[in-house]
């Protein structure tokens, strides 16, 4: 464990830090190396089986990938059968956006989700959504610089698309009752507010306060609660894919928490909108991300054969909380940055650019850490996140811009005008995800993915507010695409051979078939399917819970 | 070792350390949690309301378990999340007061009949003045009740006291989406859209990049 400077000591120094230095320059390649958590030597394996064999992917994820099913063919031989056009898997943002334009454009649709219609990282999002509507900006830009921030490793032309459908994207939105802050520009005339995202050249976030994802989420789900094409299921996870003797993708098994029961959905297309991971705590860190981001979707493409990418590369957002223990991992928007506040090592002294792209800065404040000069209080480390001083620069903006994260301290009896934060590197994004086309479309017919769960847009980083932006530039496409389709492509018999073929290869890579998947729920949500056991006992425990000391 | 804390959960006995929420405080425990859990602090999705009595004190307390520490003597009881049977589309393309009126009138025949009752107002964990919300949308202020409503997460708890059915979360909802089609009119994303709509894309993400600096390609 790294030790760093006391509270107390450290606290002295940072408010003698009255001039700020500006941070030494950094040689980027080689900071990622040696701190960013994505590479560390014992963090990776090698897959044995699928579509990926041979790639690399976090030790923790790696079980899941190649874990057995959940159902037998006993579950799916008594489970209730239910035909639809589409089925959408999650009830996030890109399921929500997905579902609505499936109905919008004619097809029927149920809505299956794990915990209840809106229980995302969606609804946690804070700082905004990226879309090149500024006059000084220009779809071009912002691909640019999404291509640099993600390491010129994105699928370009699925970023071109993405930032293509931008201002499109605001605008469905507004329509659905979807509002913005807006401010009025030199010339009085009205016009969005934008906030600058690390690594972008021009402003191009565009927010609600610092509740963004709040404000997307309680109308999508409102829309499409109000839907009569769209039938919702809550507390229905995913446990397998159903598919035909060709082995495309017709269908899926659910699992009804408050039934007990399984029941197989047939459908012409299946949207898998499950988000992403974070909940499986990689390296041990804590995460800002929902209770249910657990893999899911990911683990069932993968067992019916759609190609993964980028699988080894998530993003760590940089500011945390790391105190108190109880709040760790929770996410201080990048919003605070944005509008000026500071990095502040344990000598008081500044490190890196805040508003560098995020892998960077988390990098910088790991190297802090490890090399000393993190901040200690109680057992847990980090840096200062320069609150007061923001506070006393642009008086009363925790009142009118802040309100989440003064909400936030103020439970833990912190007042971050005059008191600054102890942040430190949280697990918030995965990169990667299932391979995908403009509409989602996966390696296998009839699967779609769209929204954290898929991989290509981002490449080996995301730039800020991109993420929003994908869920609802894929999330529609894919739900036109699955209307267009759904007259059309006939739904042979549905079942689940690829299982046994899948727990075939297994057993001849030595791997166990008494670990099963997907875990649906964390480990300490002590979840259990009935009669069976699923893999979240042999999944690391959250750090968060860990750091308690029981 | 510090001191444990003894609370009861759904009538169920926990015995946990002190300094955690209520749901860490089910994890710890080693009870299930498949239900009545979301964004796990932040205290946005509103799944984990529950109602809270505190040692010798008579009354009961609506709050978020994802961000409530746990006390000694503390009971703690979920509520149910139901759905209000509501079941009216409607537009949100007006942008004249008096229409949205007439329209909130049609969707929510019961907001007018509100009886000052404050039931909604005690119940919100986010402090909204519910009760005012509802009766300026009435009246067709719909700016203003909008903005009381900034902070709602849609936990549903008013909907489940209104004596009167008024469903006040979801007329607030309404507020807001009437509204929002007000800032249709900014200029800069018009124009974008304009320029778009006459050359979809102005640019091509295939053509080499004067700062590729990266080592390998596309995976």
């Amino acid at each position: 464990m790294n030790h760093g400077i006391p509270y107390q000591a450290a606290y002295e120094a940072y408010l003698r830090a009255e001039k700020r230095q500006n941070p030494r320059e950094i040689e980027k390649d080689s900071l990622l190396r040696a701190f960013h958590p994505d590479y560390r030597a014992d963090a990776r394996t090698r897959l044995k089986v699928g579509p990926n064999r041979g790639d690399e992917c976090p030790v923790e994820l790696a079980p899941l990938l190649q874990s057995a099913a959940i159902v037998s063919n006993r579950d799916f031989a008594t489970a209730e059968v239910i035909t639809t056009d589409v089925l959408v898997i999650g009830g996030g943002g890109a399921g929500c956006a997905a579902a609505l334009s499936a109905a919008e454009h004619g097809a029927s649709v149920i809505l299956a989700t794990k915990l209840k219609l809106g229980d995302s990282n969606t609804v946690m999002a804070e700082g905004g959504i990226q879309a090149a509507v500024g006059m000084d900006d220009s779809p071009r830009q912002h691909f640019q610089d999404s291509l640099k921030v993600g390491h010129y490793r994105s699928d370009r032309g699925l970023l071109a698309q993405l930032v293509s459908d931008g201002p499109a994207v605001i605008q469905w939105l507004i329509d659905l009752g979807v509002q913005f802050d807006v401010e009025n520009d030199a010339a009085g005339k009205k016009t969005f507010r934008r906030k600058r995202g690390g690594g972008a050249t021009v402003p191009r976030i565009l927010s609600f306060r610092d509740f963004t994802g709040l404000e997307m989420m309680r109308v999508l789900r409102e829309a499409v609660y109000l839907e009569p094409k769209i039938t919702t299921w809550n507390r229905c996870p995913a446990v397998e894919l159903l598919t035909d003797d060709d082995g495309e993708c017709v269908g899926a098994i659910v699992y009804d928490l408050n039934a007990e029961k399984f029941v197989a959905v047939q459908a012409t297309t299946v949207i898998l909108a499950t988000g992403g991971s974070g909940r499986l705590h990689l390296n041990g860190f804590p995460t800002s991300n929902h209770y249910g981001a657990t893999a899911d979707g990911m683990v069932l493409s993968y067992r019916v054969g759609a190609r993964l990418r980028e699988i080894d590369s998530f993003q760590y957002h940089p500011t945390g909380l790391a105190y108190p223990a109880y709040l760790a991992g929770m996410l201080v928007s990048e919003v605070v940055r944005s509008l000026g506040a500071k990095l502040l090592n344990g000598l008081g002294e500044r490190f890196t650019d805040e508003l560098l792209p995020r892998d960077l800065i988390a990098a910088a404040i790991l190297r802090e850490c490890a090399e000393g000069r993190g901040v200690e209080i109680e057992g847990q480390i980090g840096v200062f996140l320069d609150t007061p001083r923001l506070a006393a620069a642009k008086p009363g903006i925790f009142e009118t811009d802040l309100i989440s994260l003064a909400h936030a301290t103020k439970r833990c009896a912190i007042d971050v005008r005059t008191t600054p934060l102890i942040v430190h590197p949280t697990l918030h994004y995965q990169n990667g995800g299932v391979a995908i086309d403009g509409s989602g479309r996966t390696d296998v017919a009839g699967l779609l993915c769209v929204g954290e769960v898929s991989g290509g847009v981002h490449g080996r980083n995301r730039m800020p507010g991109n993420s929003l932006l994908e869920l609802f530039s894929f999330g529609r496409r894919a739900g036109v695409y699955a209307s267009r389709v759904a007259g059309q492509r006939k739904v042979r018999r549905a079942g689940i051979g690829h299982i046994d073929r899948w727990h075939k290869e297994l057993a001849s890579a030595g791997l166990p078939l008494d670990l099963k998947g997907p875990a649906l729920f964390p480990s300490y949500g002590n979840v259990r399917i009935a009669g069976t056991e699923t893999l979240a006992d042999s999944v690391q425990v959250g750090i968060a819970l860990a750091n308690l000391e029981i | 070792m510090p001191e444990l804390v003894h609370l009861t959960v759904g009538g169920k006995a926990l015995v946990v350390p002190p300094a955690i929420t209520i749901v860490q405080a089910i994890h710890t425990a080693g009870e299930d949690l498949s239900d009545n859990v979301g964004c796990m602090g932040q205290g946005v999705c509103g799944s984990c309301r529950c109602m809270v009595v505190r040692r010798d004190s008579g009354s009961v307390t609506f709050e978020l378990a994802c961000e409530t520490l746990v006390e000694d003597g503390m009971q703690v009881n979920f509520v149910d999340y139901l759905e209000p049977a509501l079941r009216r589309q409607y537009p949100v393309d007006t942008t004249d007061d008096e229409q949205r009126r007439v329209r909130l009138d049609q969707i929510f025949p019961e907001a007018k009949h509100c009886r000052h009752c404050g039931g909604c107002d005690d119940i919100c964990p986010r402090d909204i003045e519910v009760e005012q919300l509802v009766n300026l949308a009435v009246e067709g202020k719909f700016s203003e009740a909008s903005r009381l409503f900034d902070y709602c997460v849609m936990c549903n708890l008013c909907t489940l006291t209104c004596p009167e059915n008024i469903a006040p979360n979801h007329v607030g909802l309404y507020a807001r989406r009437a509204v929002a089609a007000t800032q249709s009119s900014s200029t800069d994303l018009r124009l974008r859209l304009g320029e778009l709509a006459i050359s979809a894309s102005d640019f091509d993400p295939f053509e080499s990049d004067h700062n590729d600096g990266s080592s390998a390609g596309s995976a």
